[in-house]
Parts: structure tokens; C-alpha cells; sequence
């Protein structure tokens, strides 16, 4: 160890408790973090990275620990350190920020208040309430927020995703850690604030020679920010180098495929999919308007989600609709598929009108737009089994009910799983396998539209990979015409035939995939491109190869 | 948006806006449920009339007439349903013939006796069920945990006048600590400090047999929201700032986990004042439960009326009184309604 290394684990194991379906969560892992470098830890879901820095400040769930190795922090061995000892470090030494800055900040308490308990904690003799409120102030504006003063008297619900990840890095910076564990910090936000959030760390880190440890599962993160590597798969440490090793000279199979599985990485589809004649689905100056109640007296809040926009969809075509959380670009996919209601427009699907259409001529139309969410455990009832809740739909449109699940057991077997999935509960399935379930859910009515709102979007971006694929295949299967509603270019540019993007309500640019890609012609659009991850170090879909080929 | 964008002056006129929505609402509230009780107390059988003339021991038709014109009982339902509402309105309960006093004079007597006995019950089964809820929630699993579950089961599932009885047998038969029945002691000259020690040592078996119930869901619900609230992420992040145990549990786990108490309690305070029926009966305790029980059994209506008014007042102004507690607890709430 020289006097560079910050931080070493040295074959750690972590144990799981008797009965779980392996005995480690991790087994003999070794890494070092030094000073003043960023170290991405890189794996898919249930790889074990988060545990791994978990074990770090003990933060390990009920019931596991770290079994055997070493763990040490400035050359102090803290895998084995009392309680008090581990608790000074804990915000102090060593701060750590987590995926979700929704659910990781306390929604009862003023964001300046919990910034103000971590600067207390670590500070005898207890600092006075006006130095307190000045660190504070301090630290909201080094993490680039306007207005500390009344940002720290917010709570945390009146904040953006982006502005609550920030205070949670104040929070993480208030003892001037040496060490930061940072947990997916960026998977829950749009590609903009993505890129804002990885400058912040990067700033953050340089200015303070700080080490940083930055679990990702995209090497698109990996990319735009590591110094050095470490790649994990089913709690081993497959890799590991400094990033120019790894992502241009990968030498682990399973490495490569993460490498290739980044969306965007691969050159943009350039076969024609002849797509031609009238839209299929064809909607006309749309407008929604939410208006909340406030109380009786009060004046509603009115919030334009969809302003007078168009979109037509032919047979067999993709079209992708992408825009940041807020843009209204889920509200469009509902508005079209109407469930709910526009204030005006009009929606024709087949010809017909779909927005006076009532009753059995209704319900049948609808039979022909099916939607697959984004969050794939919300998406099924946990209580009832996957067989029953593909073949329902069809059940519901007088499919006899043997046949509905025999043909339940087909789809299930064409989305990659097994016919003897029909039998169990969603609860046994992982992410990527509850999205195919959806998916053949969705499939099952033999729909002729299909609409995908952020249908990828909670998936590791390997499996991201797989169920685009599958999606691809489909649509040619089943003539699908789809709508693919996403936040994230790279994967709009892997699967549609043409990409809208929607800022605040409105369409700012649309055009076919490449012409966007190569050519954007908004400002805005450009500014979403750019904030592609890792889009120096892929090249980009659509940009000049040749950076790629010569690297 | 941030809270900063709401000038002070105009979050007090918001405020003073919720405040009259919230009077307004409370009114007609107030006079639905006056409508109903009326409806209600009139579909039953009988004629008050001549319940009063029939306890005058004399009962001709020219007296009942006379009755009937003197309390207005001769006017259609609807006539009589606007006068009623009307002194609603005017807070005027009625009289009461069979006891010849004002409806109003007879439910201020009472109306003390019944609040505190609720009150204590209510504050002793919400305190130490939000205590002994977070004891088991941060012990879940351990013997501590499963003897409260235990015996929060045992009190949920005993019959309240049955816990009335028994604790009366042992605590006033058995070892003659406490006073079986009434409110205070009669018949001896007392301080004022003395009279309250004394209601005090009467309020203790009635106001314990009342919270026991109550204790137990509380005890139960706190248990399951601390568990809730344990596993969310902001409880990581607490523990990854360096705080103790303690203050993780006080500062952050009690606060939130306290919402669905809450929403559950004010409910629950409202039908608490009903639940005292019983025990007042059970412990002779002369409170409202007492007032309309005697009052059922002589069909004297406009006590029943007015005990039924003030109840449901009662029920109203507390269910306000959680919307107001909740959104002093939870910022989301406040801000949704008056930014």
C-alpha cells in the first residue's frame, strides 16, 4: 500500500444469512481508491457493487456482514472498528450519496435542517446556530444551487430530482470527506442533470483531492468520468484498470458485453424499413391542461402539459418521443391512447375517430393500443400469477379461458422466458424478466400500436440491450407500429424510425433518427445530445465513426 | 418552485381563505347531521306530547293539544324542521319537558365529566401506544417485541365493560386502591386541591378501561409504521451521516411514522366520545354516555337532539383539528393547500 492509497479492500467477503440462495454477496473483492481519483465501480443489478461500498461504512442490510478480508481507510483496518468509531466516520471521513434523492432525504424535515444535523454531528464542541446556518448557506452554493437562503428553508418535496441529488452532495461534503461513495447517483435523472450532477462530483473531487468511489452499471458514466475501473459480475471482480485499459482494450468477455451494450455505442440502423402510406394513428392539434385545486378560494395551479401538438404514426413505424422528466411527453403517449381525455384535438386511430367512440366500439379499439410501463414492479399485481395476468386481456374479449393461457405460455416462451413462468408470481422475477412479462402482457390482445413509456428506463443498460432487441423483433412479428416514449437519446436512436422531442409541452424538432442525430436543428436538442454519457469516448451514434476506429 | 416564492402576506391571506372554506364547510356539515338527527329521532314511534301528559297523570285531548301548540309539535315535519334549524343556528338546544331545565344547561353540566374522561383516555392511549409501537418497531423480531404484540392482541380482544369489571374487582374489591364508581367522593368537604386528587383517583379504572382498546391499535399501527419508515432510504442516509441510534429513531424514523397515528387517532377521537356510553355506564360516570342512555329510556328527544349536536360538533371540530395537526406535521400537506 503506498501513501497515495485512500482506501483498500482486501479479499472482502460479505456473508448472506443462512437460507439465501448463495452464502456470499460478495466473495474475495479487492480494490484500492488513492487520493484524488475517481474509481467507477461497474456491474449490473445484483452484481454486488452496492454491497461492496455498503460494507464499507457497515451500512450492510440486517443479518449480513463482511465474513473475512480487510477493509482500510488511511491505513486503519475499519472492518473490524467499534461502533462509536464507525459512526465518526460515517459522514465525517467518509460520506456517501444514493441513487434515489427523492426517497434518501427525510420528507419531514427542511433540506438545510439535515445539511445543518451532519455539520453538528461531526463538530465539537457544538458549533453556534449562525455558523451552522453560514456552512450551510456555504455548502448549498458550492454545489451550484441559487439562493441558499431559501433553498435551505425548502423541503425536499419542493425541489427538482436534480437540485434534491445536490443537496444530498452538500450534505455528503459537509465534514470535507476524504473518501465519497457515490450510489448511482445519476440513475434516477434525466440525461441533462445527469451530466450536471457528474461535472459537480468531478469538480467537487479535484478541488479537494478527494477519492470517490462511483457505482454505474452505464460505462457511459464510466467514460465521461472514471480514472480507473472496476468491473463486478455475480460478487467477483472480473477487472479492473485504468480507464483507458478497460473500455478501449477490454479483456473479460462479460466486459466487453457491457461495453457493448451501452445504447448509442453501435452505429445507427440504416436499413429502410419501407415505411409508407397514410398514419395509422393520427392525432391532431392536442392540448391538455392539468389544473390542481388549491382549496375553496384559492386560484387553481394550471400546468400545460401538452400544447397543440400533432403526431401521426403509420403501421409498422417507431416513433420515439423524448424529452426530459416534465416535457409532457407521457401525457401525449396517454392523451393518444386516451386514457384520459384531451381538452381539445382529435385522435383518429384506423380512420375512426377514437374520441367518440363509446361503449363495445370503444373497448374494442382500445384492445388495438396497448401500453407497457416503466417501472416494471408497479406494473404487475403481486398477488396475481403471470399466466393469469397475460391471459386476462384476452379472457376479458371472450378468449376461451385454455387457449388464452396456452397462448399466455407462447408469448411467455417468445419473450425469452420459461412457459413455466405462467405459473409463478412477480415477485420471483427480476426487472428486466417482469418488463418481458409486461411486455407479452401488453402482446397478448394482439395489438396493432404499442405504446412504451420509458419502457427501458429502470433497466441496467445491459438488459436495456436485450429488451430493445426483443422489441425490435416484435414490431417486424407482429407489424407493430410503436410509440416509445424515453428521456434518453441513445436509446430512441437504438429503436425508432423517427424521434420528436418535447420541451415543456411543445414539440421543438422532429425528423427521422439520423437527421437528428447528425444534424440537430434546435438548440435544445443539441443540448440533450451533449449530454450523452460517454459520448466523447463512443463517438456517439450517427457522429464520425472514424474517432471510434481509430482509438 | 420553492417556498420562497410565497410572500408572507400572502400566505396569511391564504391561510384566513382555508380558515373561512374550513367554517364554511363545518356549518353545513353541522346542519346535515342536525337534518338527520331530526329525521331520525322523529321516524321513531311514540308522540312527546303525550309522554308529557301521560307523566302529568292526565291525559285529555285539550291538554295534549295545548301541548302540542306550546312546543309546536301541531306544525307539518317541515315546519317543525325549520324551527328546529333555526335555533340551531342560534345555538338554542331545545328544552328538555321531562326535566324541566334547558337542553343546553343539562349537556354544559355534563359535557366537563365526558371530556375529561375521553381526553385522558384518548392522551394515554395515543402516548403510550406511540411509545410502546416504536419500542416493538425498532425491536421487531425480539421478545420485547413479541410480548407487546401479545399483549396488545389480549387488550384488543377483551370486551371493554368486561376490563371495566375485572379492574374494578381487583383494584377496588381485591385491594381497595381505587374507587369503584362515580366522579368524586360525596358527601365530605374537600380543598379544591383535594376535590381534584379525588377525580383524579375516580378518573383512573373508567379512563384506563377506555384507552385499552384504543392503546392496542395504536401500539399495533405505530409497531408496522416504525417498520415501514425503518427501511426507507432517508433512514440509510441518516445512519450514513453518523448519527446514534437514538437520534436516527427520535429525529427521523417517530416523525414520519407518526402520520398514519394521526389520520387514524383523529378519527378515532371523534368515536371515543361515543365509546363512552358504556364505560360512564359501567363506572356511573355522570357524563353525556349517561345523559343520552337516561334520556333513550325516556324518550326525552330534545336532550337526544342536542346530545346528538354537540357529539357530532364535538366529532367535526376534532376531524378540523387533524387536518390542522397533519399539516403542521407534514410540510407537503400545508404547502399543497396554501401556496
Amino acid at each position: 500500500m503506498t501513501d497515495k492509497t485512500l482506501l483498500a479492500i482486501e479479499n472482502v467477503s460479505i456473508s448472506l444469512p443462512p437460507g439465501a440462495d448463495r452464502p456470499f454477496a460478495i466473495e474475495s473483492v479487492s480494490l484500492t481508491v488513492n487520493r484524488n481519483e475517481i474509481v467507477c465501480l461497474v456491474g449490473e443489478s445484483g452484481s454486488g457493487k452496492s454491497m461492496t461500498a455498503h460494507a464499507i461504512l457497515r451500512l450492510l442490510p440486517d443479518r449480513t456482514g463482511v465474513a473475512q478480508g480487510s477493509i482500510s481507510f488511511n491505513g486503519n483496518d475499519i472492518a473490524k472498528a467499534d461502533e462509536p468509531t464507525m459512526r465518526r466516520l460515517r459522514g465525517g471521513a467518509i460520506s456517501m450519496i444514493f441513487q434515489e434523492p427523492l426517497s434518501a432525504l427525510n420528507p419531514l424535515a427542511r433540506v438545510g435542517q439535515q445539511i445543518a444535523e451532519s455539520i453538528i454531528t461531526h463538530t465539537k464542541p457544538t458549533p453556534s446556530k449562525e455558523a451552522v446556518d453560514a456552512r450551510v448557506q456555504e455548502l448549498i452554493r458550492d454545489v451550484g444551487l441559487p439562493d441558499p437562503v431559501a433553498l435551505a428553508r425548502s423541503f425536499p418535496f419542493q425541489l427538482s430530482g436534480g437540485q434534491r441529488q445536490r443537496i444530498m452532495i452538500a450534505m455528503a461534503m459537509a465534514n470535507n470527506p476524504a473518501l465519497l461513495l457515490a450510489d448511482e447517483p445519476t440513475t434516477a435523472l434525466d440525461v441533462t442533470t445527469q451530466k450536471q450532477i457528474l461535472a459537480l462530483v468531478k469538480k467537487l473531487q479535484s478541488e479537494r483531492g478527494m477519492g470517490v468511489l462511483l457505482i454505474t452499471h452505464d460505462f457511459g458514466v464510466v467514460a465521461d468520468v472514471a480514472d480507473r475501473v472496476v468491473v463486478m459480475r455475480n460478487g467477483r471482480v472480473v477487472e479492473q484498470g485504468t480507464v483507458d485499459e478497460v473500455l478501449r482494450n477490454p479483456k473479460d468477455d462479460y466486459t466487453k458485453s457491457l461495453i457493448a451494450a451501452v445504447p448509442g455505442s453501435r452505429s445507427l440502423t440504416k436499413t429502410d424499413r419501407r415505411i409508407t402510406g397514410e398514419p395509422l394513428l393520427d392525432a391532431v392539434g392536442l392540448n391538455k391542461t392539468f389544473i390542481t385545486k388549491q382549496g375553496m378560494f384559492l386560484p387553481p395551479r394550471r400546468t400545460d402539459a401538452v400544447q397543440n401538438i400533432s403526431l401521426g404514426l403509420k403501421a409498422r413505424e417507431t416513433v420515439a418521443i423524448v424529452g426530459e422528466s416534465g416535457s409532457g411527453k407521457s401525457t401525449l403517449g396517454r392523451l393518444i391512447m386516451r386514457l384520459i381525455e384531451p381538452d381539445t384535438g382529435s385522435v383518429h386511430f384506423d380512420g375512426k375517430d377514437l374520441l367518440s367512440q363509446r361503449g363495445e366500439k370503444l373497448r374494442q379499439m382500445r384492445r388495438k393500443i396497448q401500453i407497457v410501463f416503466q417501472d416494471p414492479f408497479a406494473a404487475l399485481d403481486p398477488r396475481q400469477k403471470v399466466g393469469d395476468a397475460i391471459a386476462g386481456g384476452p379472457i376479458a374479449y371472450g378468449t376461451p379461458s385454455k387457449e388464452a393461457m396456452a397462448d399466455a405460455k407462447r408469448l411467455l416462451a417468445r419473450v425469452g422466458l420459461q412457459e413455466s413462468a405462467a405459473n409463478r408470481y412477480p415477485h420471483e422475477f427480476s426487472g428486466g424478466q417482469r418488463q418481458r412479462i409486461c411486455i407479452a402482457r401488453a402482446l397478448a390482445l394482439k395489438p396493432s400500436v404499442l405504446v412504451a413509456d420509458e419502457a427501458v428506463s429502470a433497466l441496467d443498460v445491459s438488459v436495456q440491450a436485450q429488451v430493445l432487441q426483443l422489441l425490435a423483433e416484435l414490431r417486424e412479428e407482429m407489424n407493430l407500429a410503436m410509440i416509445f416514449i424515453t428521456h434518453d437519446l441513445r436509446v430512441a436512436a437504438e429503436i425508432a424510425d423517427r424521434i420528436v422531442v418535447m420541451r415543456r409541452g411543445e414539440i421543438v424538432e422532429q425528423g427521422e433518427t439520423q437527421k437528428i442525430f447528425q444534424n440537430p436543428s434546435d438548440a435544445y436538442t443539441r443540448a440533450l445530445l451533449d449530454a450523452i454519457p460517454g459520448r466523447t469516448m463512443f463517438a456517439g451514434p450517427g457522429a464520425k465513426q472514424a474517432e471510434v476506429a481509430s482509438a | 418552485m420553492t417556498s420562497a416564492s410565497i410572500n408572507s402576506g400572502g400566505r396569511v391571506f391564504a391561510v384566513a381563505l382555508a380558515l373561512a372554506g374550513w367554517f364554511v364547510k363545518f356549518v353545513a356539515v353541522v346542519l346535515v347531521i342536525a337534518t338527520f338527527n331530526f329525521i331520525l329521532v322523529h321516524a321513531a314511534p311514540g308522540d312527546p306530547a303525550q309522554v308529557i301528559a301521560g307523566q302529568s297523570g292526565a291525559s285529555d285531548e285539550k291538554l295534549l293539544a295545548q301541548l302540542r301548540a306550546e312546543y309546536g309539535l301541531d306544525k307539518p315535519y317541515p315546519i317543525q324542521l325549520a324551527n328546529y334549524l333555526k335555533r340551531v343556528v342560534t345555538l338554542d338546544l331545545g328544552y328538555s319537558y321531562r326535566q324541566q331545565r334547558t337542553v343546553a344547561s343539562l349537556i354544559l353540566e355534563r359535557l366537563p365529566a365526558t371530556l375529561l374522561l375521553t381526553a385522558t383516555a384518548f392522551t394515554l392511549a395515543l402516548l403510550s401506544g406511540i411509545i410502546l409501537g416504536t419500542l416493538a418497531g425498532v425491536r421487531a423480531g425480539k421478545w420485547s417485541d413479541t410480548l407487546l404484540t401479545i399483549v396488545s392482541l389480549l387488550l384488543y380482544a377483551t370486551p371493554v365493560f368486561w376490563l371495566g369489571l375485572m379492574l374494578v374487582l381487583l383494584f377496588s374489591v381485591q385491594l381497595d386502591w381505587l374507587p369503584a364508581f362515580g366522579y368524586v367522593t360525596i358527601g365530605v368537604p374537600m380543598t379544591t386541591l383535594q376535590r381534584m386528587g379525588d377525580i383524579g383517583m375516580h378518573l383512573i379504572l373508567p379512563a384506563v378501561s377506555l384507552a385499552a382498546v384504543y392503546l392496542a391499535i395504536y401500539t399495533r399501527l405505530m409497531r408496522s409504521s416504525v417498520l415501514d419508515v425503518t427501511h426507507q432510504d432517508f433512514i440509510k442516509t441518516a445512519k450514513a451521516k453518523g448519527l446514534k441510534q437514538g437520534r436516527i429513531i427520535i429525529r427521523h424514523i417517530l416523525r414520519n411514522a407518526m402520520l398514519p397515528i394521526v389520520t387514524v387517532a383523529g378519527m378515532q377521537a371523534g368515536a371515543l366520545v361515543g365509546g363512552a356510553v358504556v364505560i360512564e355506564t359501567v363506572f356511573a360516570w355522570p357524563g353525556l354516555g349517561r345523559l343520552i342512555y337516561d334520556a333513550l329510556l325516556q324518550r326525552d328527544y330534545p336532550v337526544l337532539l342536542g346530545v346528538f349536536l354537540v357529539m357530532s360538533v364535538i366529532v367535526i371540530a376534532l376531524n378540523l383539528l387533524t387536518d390542522a395537526i397533519y399539516r403542521v406535521i407534514d410540510p407537503r400537506v400545508s404547502v399543497r393547500a396554501a401556496s
